[in-house]
């Protein structure tokens, strides 16, 4: 597993640290850094947490998505 | 209601096919990828059911849900080979949840085996990736870890019970949008 956080996007909040229960992430000069990647298990709630999108998970298992609703996602594509 | 219509439902619902109680469907009817309209349907109802219970039963819906689960989990896992290694009732397990659930036996890096005793208590580490209950939840936006998560304890637990013949628990240790992970404790 590979952890990338964008140092720039990065705003310090310390969310991914309290969130991981494996305790993969650290902050430090008040960036995030992945100390222990091995240790990640790919739930990805911090990357659902993280208010400046600055992570990025390498060699994870995405699981499937059955909860996408097709008629929104028609709808959206003909507004958007 | 115009005779047009009723007319029309009549057409839509009339065949010229020929059924005999003797024959066995082999496979479903539409095809899976027609089913998606039902399997929302059915997501969303299981939702309103649950969030239903939860409004009522308050924290007594879970009790309820898990012992669904657990009996379910002892039903099906009846016809399975019984196992009195913990490796090969996950094995048993893996092939009971196909298609439904997918998990993985997982350990932290500091931790030498997967079947781990820390403070007088066996455990395994189990990682759920692929998670029918998880997909139905946010389909709703419900939280996770409420009582459709504690019909999924119930299975595993009943299965393991019923495959292994050991007692065994199941916590949750952490929920996530990607995978859960899950604590076996066996007793």
């Amino acid at each position: 597993m590979e952890i990338h956080v964008d140092k720039d996007a990065c705003v310090g909040c310390g969310l991914c640290v309290k969130d991981c229960p494996m305790h993969v992430y650290e902050l430090q000069d008040n960036v995030s850094v992945a100390v222990r990647p091995n240790n990640c298990m790919g739930c990805l709630s911090c990357h659902e947490i993280c208010p400046a999108q600055a992570l990025e998970h390498r060699g994870i298992y995405a699981a499937r998505r059955h909860y996408i609703d097709v008629n929104v996602c028609e709808m959206l594509r003909k507004v958007v | 209601m115009s005779a047009g219509y009723i007319d029309e439902l009549h057409e839509a619902f009339h065949s010229d096919l020929v059924y005999r109680s003797e024959e066995i469907p082999l496979e479903c009817s539409p095809k899976p990828k027609e089913m998606e309209q039902t399997l929302h349907g059915v997501m969303k109802l299981n939702g309103l059911v649950i969030r239903s219970l939860e409004e009522i039963a308050g924290r007594g819906a879970n009790a309820v849900t898990y012992r669904a689960g657990k009996k379910f989990g002892h039903e099906v896992a009846k016809y399975f080979q019984k196992r009195e290694d913990v490796e090969g009732a996950l094995h048993e397990l893996s092939d009971l949840l196909r298609g439904q659930y997918s998990f993985e036996v997982w350990k932290p890096e500091d931790k030498e085996t997967f079947i781990i005793e820390e403070n007088g208590e066996t455990f395994i580490y189990l990682v759920f990736h692929d998670c029918i209950v998880r997909q139905t939840l946010r389909r709703n936006g419900l939280d996770q870890g409420g009582p459709l998560c504690q019909t999924l304890f119930g299975y595993v637990v009943g299965a393991i019970e019923e495959i292994t013949g050991r007692k065994a628990k199941l916590e949750i240790v952490h929920t996530g949008p990607n995978a859960c992970l899950k604590k076996l404790v066996l007793k």
